[in-house]
């Protein structure tokens, strides 16, 4: 087991500031059973966004470990939102699930651990993840850089 | 369709008789508990060397990683070795970032894991 009392030297999730709402035209998809469907859509938005195909499926593994906690650790739906705005791709995953270690995730789980892979993956893999939570839910937001069009570099060169 | 689909075979080689389990599709949350079953049921049969074809699987995650992981340490406690075949990205990258590679022999291919 990770010790669970190591010194938060972070924020924890319920007193980070709000995050700003979606931009731009979001795609929603709420889940409770069938993970394929998710990961099958956040391939075909994250590819259609831009994505190289390795960050994609990156994207995808990401966001299925989320998802797969909401199967675990909640007896309702899940809803995923996927937009792209600013260079980037986010999906968000919110659940009613609670997570009250602010370090969820973040401290590297001995490879034999029976458990903590899941979140510890969702960091390595994507550029940026936002985590709020309080009794009433979690919000996880994971966010991938759209690299920049070549065509566009040399179109505007 | 299933997502997942399995399949147990045996066989004999250079290195001995083996057990292998062929993985194909999407193993995650969903069907780790059959994973489970299946893989307690082979472990249980005390095999020398327990083999696990990746090479048709398109996706793993933690939960099936933990299914094998546990397999992984039965057969470590009954002198077996369990072995990992033929993994392909994303499933091989996930096995990189977990360190489970470190923990339980991977190979390129189940001729490979199964030669010694």
């Amino acid at each position: 087991m990770e010790s669970e009392h190591a010194a938060p030297s972070r924020v924890p999730p319920r007193h980070r500031p709000s995050l700003p709402p979606p931009s731009g035209d979001a795609t929603s998809l709420s889940y409770r059973t069938d993970l394929s469907k998710v990961r099958a859509l956040v391939l075909q938005q994250g590819l259609a966004a831009g994505l190289a195909e390795e960050r994609a499926t990156d994207l995808v593994l990401a966001v299925s470990e989320v998802a797969a906690n909401t199967l675990r650790h909640t007896q309702s739906a899940g809803l995923l939102t996927i937009w792209s705005a600013a260079g980037e791709v986010v999906c968000e995953v919110q659940d009613e699930g609670v997570i009250t270690d602010p370090e969820a995730g973040q401290r590297k789980p001995g490879p034999d651990a029976d458990g903590g892979h899941g979140l510890w993956l969702v960091y390595q893999v994507c550029d940026l993840v936002e985590v709020r939570s309080d009794e009433t839910g979690t919000t996880i937001r994971m966010h991938m850089a759209i690299p920049p069009s070549l065509v566009r570099i040399g179109a505007s060169a | 369709m299933d997502l997942l689909t399995t399949s147990v075979a045996t066989g004999d080689s250079d290195g001995g008789p083996y057990t292998l389990v062929v993985l194909a599709g999407e193993a995650d949350v969903t069907n780790s508990g059959a994973l489970r079953e299946l893989l307690d049921a082979e472990v249980a049969k005390e095999p020398r060397t327990l083999v696990i074809d990746l090479s048709e699987l398109r996706f793993m995650d933690s939960s099936a990683l933990h299914v094998v992981l546990r397999a992984n340490r039965t057969m470590d406690r009954q002198g077996g070795v369990l072995a990992l075949a033929g993994p392909r990205d994303p499933v091989a990258k996930m096995l990189r970032l977990t360190a489970a590679d470190q923990l339980l022999p991977v190979y390129a291919s189940v001729a490979e894991a199964t030669a010694e």
